[in-house]
Order: structure tokens, then sequence, then C-alpha cells
């Protein structure tokens, strides 16, 4: 079936995603600007599991009135393959991106059976000074806070935030005449997608330009270039793409459920294509693995309803 | 549901232990169990109250006195409101929960508190917060003397200066995010605290003839 939208080729292919562990963190402090600051940090260098142990990004700005302690703030998503090394990269992450920063708190975002430490080991570098404080919340239900004492003043955390099952490896991919069509497409994506809760978007600017492959002619390598989308090495390598394609870019989503995850690449796909086929757009495909590896599976043309 | 409601029906002239009024004890019986209930020797909760409503996770007294004492011992769960003045010991050895009395309470309320809330919206007698655990006491009124005597743990939040006290270190002034948190944690409550705003507060912390790991924060009224 072929289908387009605004004049861009739509594959009939699909996405293929994963199991993750995903939490969410608030994170407030005196202004937005200071909550950024620490954001930035608690979500730099995770943008792959390969490489990053966890992939992590901001969600959304929350207003005071959106925050345990009343000031602005953000919301953050991380995503890890397990919850042992999202409950390490949570406290890591924590005590050197967070607790260092001025003025910054960390609240929890999610409320689940399954907790995992936020302050709670954190508390020691308060060094027998800190204080801990078990307060109901809106619901009536209590919660416990730690402060422990830095230098500004005192650092406050909650003890810990909620860990859910999620899904991680939402994808599509945007191909077309330049890089730089191709590059705009994928900004305007961005764009639409970041207005969407529970997802997050985690490579540089929300997109990837080096897909991969699993495995490489070199042994000791798991992951290679995606060659079969490679500009460069059409008609050298078996392609994926014709001759008018100079340029793919992927879009990659981590997201609390599929439905989620679908939306958001539903919003990002008609984002993509709204700029036409006469700005150099020409197709949207996705990556997959065959079906063989993930249990999600993003069909492109049902989530457009096609 | 309605609130389980104690109204005393005459004049008290002695100290009654009202230590048995609380959620735990109270949360399965009938009405007419809890009247039936021993409260002194000779004496039935019935003889000195009348007896309303049924949510025992909310208990509240009315027309109260002085001389009731022991009001919230070692409760652990729920809220208690006292519509009036109380005597001594208001919240010993509480574990959870929260405590408001809207009058004056008695001599050593919060006394080995260990969690929970106890907010006293009119003045408070001697020795409060006497060693006093972990929680959080307030006090909208005046307070007495040997303030936190023998305090370990815990916050002790007023908003009249208290008597300068040689066993508490004075930390300075300062403004503390947290007392949002702590302000927002009133809301849920109908008090005077929940009208708290002022992020700013002088800090002391004692009792260091102990561990002294305990603080008072006296909030700036400005």
């Amino acid at each position: 079936m072929n289908v387009q939208k605004n004049g861009v080729q739509i594959d009939d292919t699909f996405a293929e995603a994963f199991n993750m562990r995903g939490t969410r963190v608030l994170i407030t402090a005196q202004n937005l600007k200071w909550a950024y600051n620490a954001a930035n940090a608690m979500t730099g260098f995770a943008t792959s599991v390969i490489g990053c142990g966890v992939e992590a990004g901001i969600e959304c700005e929350l207003t005071e009135d959106e925050t345990p302690d009343g000031r602005p703030g953000v919301s953050i998503l991380m995503f890890a393959m397990g919850s042992k090394v999202l409950m390490q990269q949570l406290e890591a992450r924590m005590g050197q991106c967070i607790l260092t920063c001025p003025t910054a708190a960390a609240f929890s975002g999610l409320a689940s059976e399954d907790q995992i430490s936020l302050g709670k080991n954190l508390r020691y570098f308060g060094d027998g000074n800190q204080i801990s404080k078990l307060l109901p919340d809106a619901d009536g239900n209590n919660q416990r806070y730690w402060r422990i004492p830095v230098m500004d003043g005192e650092f406050i955390t909650q003890e810990t935030t909620g860990m859910v099952r999620a899904i991680g490896g939402g994808n599509f991919l945007v191909l077309g005449e330049s890089q730089s069509q191709v590059l705009a497409a994928c900004e305007a994506a961005i764009i639409a997608m970041k207005k969407l809760p529970n997802v997050i978007m985690p490579f540089p600017g929300g997109v990837v330009r080096s897909g991969s492959k699993v495995g490489s002619k070199y042994p000791k390598m798991f992951a290679s270039t995606n060659d079969a989308f490679c500009p460069t090495l059409k008609g050298g390598v078996k392609t994926e793409l014709d001759m008018g394609i100079e340029s793919v870019m992927e879009i990659v989503i981590d997201g609390l459920t599929f439905d989620d995850i679908a939306l958001s690449m539903k919003v990002g796909i008609e984002a993509a294509c709204s700029l036409g086929a006469d700005s150099g757009i020409k197709r949207i495909s996705a990556g997959n693995y065959g079906g063989k590896l993930g249990p999600y599976l993003f069909k492109l043309h049902k989530i457009l309803g096609a | 549901m309605t609130a389980l409601t104690f109204t005393l029906k005459k004049e008290l002239s002695h100290s009654l232990d009202c230590s048995r009024l609380t959620a735990a004890v109270l949360a399965d019986k009938s009405i007419a169990e809890i009247k039936a209930m021993t409260l002194e020797a000779h004496h039935t909760v019935a003889d000195w109250f009348t007896v309303s409503g049924s949510d025992a996770s909310h208990i509240v007294f009315k027309d109260t006195n002085q001389h009731l004492s022991y009001i919230g011992k070692q409760m652990q769960n729920g809220t208690i409101t006292i519509e009036g003045d109380c005597g001594d010991f208001l919240g010993q050895s509480m574990k959870g929960g929260t405590i408001i009395c809207k009058g004056n309470a008695g001599d050593r309320a919060g006394d080995k508190m260990r969690r929970g809330i106890l907010l006293i919206e009119g003045n408070a007698g001697d020795y409060c917060a006497s060693s006093l655990m972990a929680g959080t006491l307030g006090v909208l009124g005046a307070t007495g003397s040997h303030l936190g005597y023998s305090m370990k743990r815990g916050t002790l939040l007023l908003a009249k200066s208290p008597t300068e006290q040689i066993t508490w270190v004075d930390c300075g002034i300062h403004t503390l995010p947290f007392l949002k948190l702590l302000f927002k944690s009133f809301a849920n409550f109908d008090t005077q605290f929940a009208k708290l705003t002022s992020t700013r507060a002088q800090r002391w912390m004692g009792d260091i003839s102990g561990i002294g790991k305990a603080e008072i924060l006296l909030l700036n009224q400005d």
C-alpha cells in the first residue's frame, strides 16, 4: 500500500522497541535557569544504554503549582534496560548532578509499588547532620524527605521515587535530499513531540545521525553503522536508499507506555511531513531487527491511521 | 463518616488521663463500647464525655480545659483536634499522625515524641518538646521555660521568640525552602499553621547537653 503524507512516502515498515525500566524525577530550584542547569547535567551523557547506562531527557517544565516545594522546575525521565542499572545510575547522577547544583532539589515524579532510592543513600553526605522529615502529601500519604546541609543552605530530596516498566527504542527515520533539509524536518518533529508527556527523545537535540545495526566485521564491536541507510555507501553496499536520498536522520523515543510512544511517533512524523516533499523530505522509514528482538512493533501505517 | 467527637460534660478539677482515646484503641469499637471504656478508676468515658460520630481516624475534643492530659499519647496515625485548651503531656511518645490543639497546651507537650506532627495554635507550657526524639512540633503562641529540654532530633517550629537557653546554639537566620514543603503538608488540616508562608527562620541546634541534633526554627514574621 502506497501511503503518503504531504507528498512524503511512508514506508510500510515498523519500529521495533524493547522493555525497559523507567523513572521520573522532579527537579526544582530557585528559578528555571538553575533547574535546567541541574537537569541538563543529570540527563547529560544519557543518549543510549549502549554506552551511557541509561537514556534520559527532560520531559517538560513545571510551574510553581506543579512542584512539591512550590518552586519552578523540570520533570526528567530516565530509562535503563534493568532495575539494577537504573538504580545505580540514578544514585550516581543524583549525587554528582543534583546534590552539587546550587538551590536544586529532587522529588519523586512517579507513584508506583516499586520504589528506588532517590536521596535514601545520598543522605549520608550529611555526615550525621542530615534531617529526616515524614510529611503527608495532598492525599494524606506520608512521604519521607531528607534535608542535607550543604554550603548553599540545605539540599532537599525525597527518599525514593517510583520505578515502572517502560518501553525504549521507538523510532522513525527521516530521509531527504540534503542534510540541512532533513535536520529542519527533524527539528520540526522534535518541537511537536516535546509537547507530549511521558516520552523523551534522548539523543542530542532529540536527533541521532548514527543509527546502528547489530554486529560488525570487527569481532569486538557489537554494533556498527547502519550501512543500508548511509547515503555515501549507495551502490557499494546493500542499500535501502535510492539515488535521490542524500541524508538520513533518526528520532528515537523512550516512553512510559506503548500508547505514549505511538502518539509521539505520529505527532513527530506528521510534523516532519508538514514541511512537504517540496522541501526535500522524501521518505519516512523506521529501524527494526526484523521483529525478532523487540516485543513491541510500531507499524508506521497503523500509527498514522493509514 | 463524621469525626469521633468527645465533648466534655462537666467541669474537671483534676487531671484526667485521656491516653486511651486514640485511633488505634477506638478504631473497631462501637459508641456504646467507647462510652463504657474506663478512663480512670471508677469512671468511664461516658461519665466525662458525650460521644458522637464514628470516624476514629479523626478524633475531636470539644469544650476542653487544661485538665485533659495525655491526649494522643503513643498515637500512631489519624488526626486529633482539640478545640480548646488541653493539659500536660499532649502527644507524649506519639509515633505518627497529627494533633492540632486550637487552644493552649500544658507542660511537656510532645514529650518523648518519636514521629508525627503536633501543632499548638495557642501557648505551650514548660518543658515543651522535652526529650522529643523526632517529628515536628509547632507552637504559634508563647512557650514556657526549659523549651526543648533534652530534645534529641526533630523540629520545633515557633512563631514567637523563646527565652534564651544555654544548651541551644544559635545557627543564624536562614531561608529554608524546606519550610514550603512543611507548610504544604499543613494545608491538609484545618489549622492556623496552614496560613504560614515565611521561609525565613532563625535556627538553633540543641539540646547540646545531649546529642544536639534537634532544631528550633523561629519563623520570621515580616
